[in-house]
């Protein structure tokens, strides 16, 4: 058990490197950069030019390269080029709303997920069955950057229910955390209910049946276990879309969180902001996923931990 | 015949993707109007009998616009979803068969691309690839690739491991050959599903690199780019919001309807 | 299956812990006597020095005073400065006033003008406002209330350079500063910087303010002009300029609480072409695409009245403004004859063998179709190319572009003129003339009237500039765009100023003193 630790933690290291080279990439091979955000359209082309020697953006690529990866070894990842603070200390700053957030439609989706998918797959055929998978329908099919403004104009403006922006207290979190749960959950509800008709028909059922007990206390009890297998796959596939969705409505809902501060670095060029906030998403998505395998290996005892 | 009757979704899933099938083929001819003629004295017309759908910002019919916007963005979903599956479920299926460090590069591979925030692959293919129909589907297969892979990874792992692969095993027969034959039928529930959200994800997806600049180039309408343009009017036109909305809505619904009763086909003949 | 059990039970305890930290935050309550004022994008910078977008313009206008500023009939008038003499057509001599007073209590003296200024100009500065100060020879310091500034040749535009806002003598560069900004001198200060989220402005305690003045003005980014929308409805959002959409003012309007301010702006905007394209070098060609756009149906029905046709980049609000340039109204009929002249025959489906491409950023691409179907129905074929916006940035100030669609906000002094045309400001040298016009009588003009004290004099000159750029057409002129401001009917003693300055806001009271605040 705690070789396997171990060696998942090890095995962070290249997934780290291999996201950071991979920014590294991709922001550098993206035309534009932060010199023309920074001192606007209008600079003479000489004071470009000698912004961009300030910053070490006119050394070779490969240069650049080293030093960033030297940096990151050290656990130094630089300096905001428009904030002109330390990305880590940046980073430090943001990422606890992120996770509240990121927490918050997790559980939002689970909590509305699990009853409707229960319901659906219990009774395929019926009301409640149509019911359900109607609003997971709804629930996939409307996109963040729409269902933020639906939700906002209905509940704040019309009903006054909820505040409309801001990071505050939990009144300030129900919007934000139900736009991002919405589709989350209705993925979520669907493949439990998938599951759960796939179980209905197995050995398991046949057998708790005969043992006398009702179909929904069966499937409650040994249906749902099953069930919760592929669950846990989907959410550690689905985990990645909760933080690009993450990222959507904190600008929508003004939350001031890493996601709103990457949006902006990226369109501001910010190498090493956008390089942070990356690795940072990127890690904690992995850490998840390692979190989501282990639960996978509990549930499913057929799965050995390899 | 029958068959269809104890099988309600395979039957009005597969009939809204045809209706589906038939408005992205016929689409301009039913709506009549001119999609991309512009009208400014009509900009933001509520929906009348001249225009069923009303007017979007520009006096263009909406109505027609979605006509035409089912052909990019069925063309384009299914494009993708099955490069994606055929990308990813070869890879996926290939590392879990070879096993031990192959696999554990490619799962390494995966994890990285995975990690990867969605949106700033997106934009990065969007300034370097720029726009046009075959570079969105460039990036939205390098986007959705790694789910297959997975899925497809996992389930045959879990084959692995099922007790008929062992019997078959002790019966002599070829490992691969019975994998093979008990993979696909396995696979196919899964995948279906995947692929259906895929459908969905991919519209939803399309409406993001619209805003970045990647897809369709205008004028041409799709569903996506018409929901983008619509956020701005929301609190005035929501037409323009609502008619792509539930063609959206109503496309997953059909491909989501169609999923279940091919996987319920599947799962009776497995 | 205990463990199993354990697990989800664990993972959901701790997504109830987080949330429920949620709970635990308090509400950070806004003070009374704010103003928040929504933006839609972020302040690149709060010291003077080194902003020059729009928005740091205006927000900084309210920190950091300046030796002239802009009045609201287009006027130079003196800030700092109470008198201003021009001993001769390089000198300008500046006499400050006594008792100004910085935000940290300092007073403010001829030192810290020159100071701010020898900053710019220093090498290594990386001061965009350097470019602008080409022309300036020196700035000296004779008394503790003299500002001498000299110019390397007779430089009508001078006072344009005294407009730069005031730093304390010793404030470090950006770069080299942990203060979120340096004191300025001016009506407020500023208390907070979150960049791309909110920039916070508080009396500037030696700085006179009216009775009944709000005491705060929150800036706050809001980049969803929906969301821009509801916080004005829910009367969270005080004021909110130059960024709600056009169709949606009559929405707000019916709010009783809001009003809607609509008054003539200088902001212009036009259509440039890239002269390296020898098509587009054809008089013929550029003509008959000024008469292929119908703008005053643009102005009526997308911009709804938001807008006035513009005849050049002068609005009629300028001093040096000239009626006479010749317009181009809506005649296809014209365009196709103009582009039949030029070699380019329509085919059997009126399409020309004439296709330009044309890049925009997603919040242009509305009015990028509208081109595009309006040049179409003469034959043209315009392709349009979305762009990110730093992107498109780039390749616009390196002359990466064929036809494209600009603002120029804030245009004080005729000698934009000079920037935007005169052949040696093109890249590589300059970036202002990115079009690479190069046209020797108007290079000679805009020198003139850069050179020509003498107010009647340059006058006639730019009146020959306005009617050689309407004939020669390096840019078709669109539209000035109004000033639209929304605000709450709580704030009063709002000013609009066509050049969309917020200065006003130093006067605007609150209708209902401190207690009473909009719903948060």
């Amino acid at each position: 058990m705690i070789r396997y630790l171990i060696r998942r933690m090890l095995a962070l290291i290249p997934v780290a490197l291999g996201v950071a080279t991979l920014t590294f990439a991709l922001i550098h091979l993206v035309p534009g950069d932060p010199v023309v955000a920074m001192l606007g359209d209008t600079a003479a082309p000489a004071d470009l030019a000698g912004m961009r020697h300030q910053l070490g953006l006119d050394r070779p690529l490969a240069v650049q390269y080293a030093t960033f990866i030297a940096g990151l070894a050290h656990g130094d990842l630089g300096e905001s080029i428009s904030y002109r603070q330390p990305v880590a200390r940046l980073i430090a700053e943001r990422f606890p709303a992120t996770l509240e957030l990121a927490g918050a439609g997790l559980l939002v989706a689970v909590l509305i997920a699990f009853p409707l998918g229960f319901i659906a797959g219990a009774n395929p055929g019926s009301a409640g069955d149509v019911g359900a998978m109607g609003f997971a329908i709804l629930g996939i099919s409307v996109p963040h950057i729409y269902l933020g403004p639906l939700l906002m104009i209905l509940f704040s403006l019309d009903l006054r229910w909820f505040p409309l922006t801001g990071r505050g207290g939990l009144a300030h979190l129900v919007l934000p955390a139900v736009t991002l749960g919405t589709a989350l959950a209705a993925i979520i509800a669907r493949m439990l209910r998938q599951s759960l008709i796939a179980v209905r028909a197995s050995d398991y059922m046949r057998t708790a049946l005969s043992k006398g007990l009702s179909p929904t206390a069966a499937l409650l009890r040994h249906g749902l276990r099953n069930a919760l297998t592929s669950v846990v796959t989907l959410l550690g596939l689905q985990l990645g879309g909760l933080l690009t969705g993450a990222l959507i409505v904190e600008m929508i809902f003004s939350w001031p969180g890493l996601g709103r501060m990457l949006i902006a670095a990226i369109s501001a060029r910010d190498y090493p902001l956008v390089e942070g906030c990356v690795l940072t998403f990127a890690l904690s998505y992995v850490v998840v996923n390692m979190t989501t395998d282990f639960v996978y290996a509990m549930v499913d005892p057929r799965v050995s931990l390899k | 015949m029958s068959g269809l009757a104890k099988n309600p979704s395979l039957a009005v899933g597969g009939a809204i993707v045809a209706i589906l099938i038939v408005a992205a083929l016929f689409g301009p001819e039913i709506a009549h109007r001119d999609p991309l003629a512009i009208d400014l004295a009509s900009a933001l017309a509520a929906p009348s009998l001249a225009h069923p759908f009303g007017c979007d910002a520009l006096g263009r019919d909406v109505f027609a616009r979605v006509m035409w916007g089912a052909r990019l963005s069925l063309g384009v979903s299914t494009s993708v979803v099955f490069l994606s599956l055929i990308v990813g479920g070869l890879i996926g299926g290939a590392s879990a068969l070879a096993g031990g460090r192959v696999d554990n590069l490619v799962m390494r591979a995966v994890d990285i691309v995975l990690a990867f925030p969605g949106i700033l692959l997106a934009i990065a293919m969007a300034a370097i690839l720029g726009p046009g129909l075959i570079d969105l589907v460039i990036a939205l297969t390098a986007m959705g690739w790694t789910g297959f892979a997975r899925l497809v990874r996992g389930e045959v792992l879990s084959l692995r491991e099922r007790e008929y692969v062992h019997a078959a095993n002790a019966l002599g027969a070829r490992p691969s050959r019975v994998l093979i034959r008990h993979l696909l039928p396995a696979v196919a529930g899964p995948v279906a599903v995947q692929a259906t959200f895929g459908i969905g994800g991919i519209i939803g997806a399309e409406a993001a690199l619209s805003f970045l600049g990647l897809g369709a180039l205008p004028p041409t309408p799709s569903w996506g780019n018409m929901l983008d343009a619509g956020r701005e009017f929301l609190l005035i036109a929501p037409h323009l919001t609502t008619a792509p909305g539930v063609a959206i809505g109503v496309a997953i619904l059909g491909f989501n309807l169609l999923g279940d009763g091919l996987a319920a086909l599947a799962g009776r003949s497995g | 299956m205990k463990r199993g059990r354990v697990r989800t039970g664990a993972i959901a305890i701790a997504l109830c812990a987080i949330v429920a930290s949620a709970c635990a935050r308090p509400v950070r309550e806004r003070a009374p006597g704010t103003i928040q004022v929504d933006i839609e994008s972020s302040p690149t910078s709060t010291d003077p020095r080194f902003a020059t977008d729009a928005i740091s313009s205006r927000v900084n206008e309210l920190v950091f005073d300046s030796l002239v500023k802009v009045s609201r009939d287009g006027e130079f008038a003196g800030d700092l400065a109470e008198r201003i003499e021009r001993p001769d057509p390089t000198t300008i001599i500046f006499h400050l006033k006594h008792g100004v007073r910085f935000g940290d209590g300092r007073e403010l003296t001829a030192r810290d003008v020159k100071f701010t200024y020898d900053s710019i100009l220093a090498p290594g500065s990386m001061s965009a406002k350097r470019a602008g100060m080409i022309e300036l020879a020196s700035v000296t310091a004779p008394d503790d209330y003299t500002v001498t500034m000299t110019t390397r040749h007779p430089y009508a535009p001078a006072l344009e350079i005294a407009m730069q806002g005031i730093v304390p003598a010793g404030t470090p560069l950006p770069a080299r500063s942990t203060a979120s900004a340096p004191p300025g001198s001016g009506p407020f200060a500023m208390l907070s910087y979150r960049r791309d989220e909110s920039v916070t402005l508080v009396r500037n305690p030696h700085h006179a303010a009216p009775p009944g003045a709000a005491r705060e003005i929150l800036f706050k980014v809001v980049p969803d002009p929906t969301v821009r929308a509801l916080e004005l409805a829910e009367g969270i959002c005080g004021l909110s300029e130059n960024n709600i959409e056009a169709a949606v003012l009559p929405w707000l309007a019916d709010h009783k609480a809001l009003e809607i301010s609509n008054t003539p702006g200088t902001t212009y905007k036009y259509l440039a072409f890239n002269f390296r394209d020898p098509r587009l070098r054809d008089l013929r060609v550029r003509r008959a695409i000024a008469y292929s756009i119908d703008r005053a149906a643009i102005v009526n029905s997308m911009l709804r009245g938001t807008a006035r046709v513009a005849t050049g980049m002068l609005a009629p609000e300028s001093w040096a403004y000239d009626g006479n340039a010749v317009s181009y109204g809506y005649d296809p009929a014209a365009a196709r004859r103009l582009l039949d002249e030029a070699g380019y025959r329509a085919d059997a489906g009126g399409m020309r063998n004439l296709r330009f491409e044309y890049k925009t950023t997603p919040e242009g691409a509305r009015l990028a179709e509208v081109f595009q179907a309006m040049l179409k129905r003469v034959g043209i074929t315009l392709d349009v190319r979305t762009l990110e916006w730093a992107t498109y940035y780039g390749d616009i100030q390196r002359g990466n572009f064929q036809l494209t669609s600009l603002q120029w906000v804030g245009i004080e002094d005729p000698n934009y003129y000079y920037m935007v045309f005169d052949s040696a400001m093109a890249p590589p040298h300059g970036s202002t003339n990115r079009g690479y016009y190069s046209n020797t009588e108007m290079d000679a003009l805009v020198e003139a009237g850069q050179r020509t004290i003498d107010p009647a004099a340059r006058k006639e000159i730019y009146a020959r500039v306005q009617q050689l750029a309407a004939d020669d057409l390096p840019y078709v002129s669109l539209w000035w765009v109004n000033t639209v401001a929304v605000l709450n009917r709580d704030l009063g003693g709002f000013d609009p100023y066509p050049n969309g300055s917020l200065r006003s806001l130093a006067q605007v009271t609150l209708v209902t003193p401190g207690g009473a605040e909009p719903a948060q």
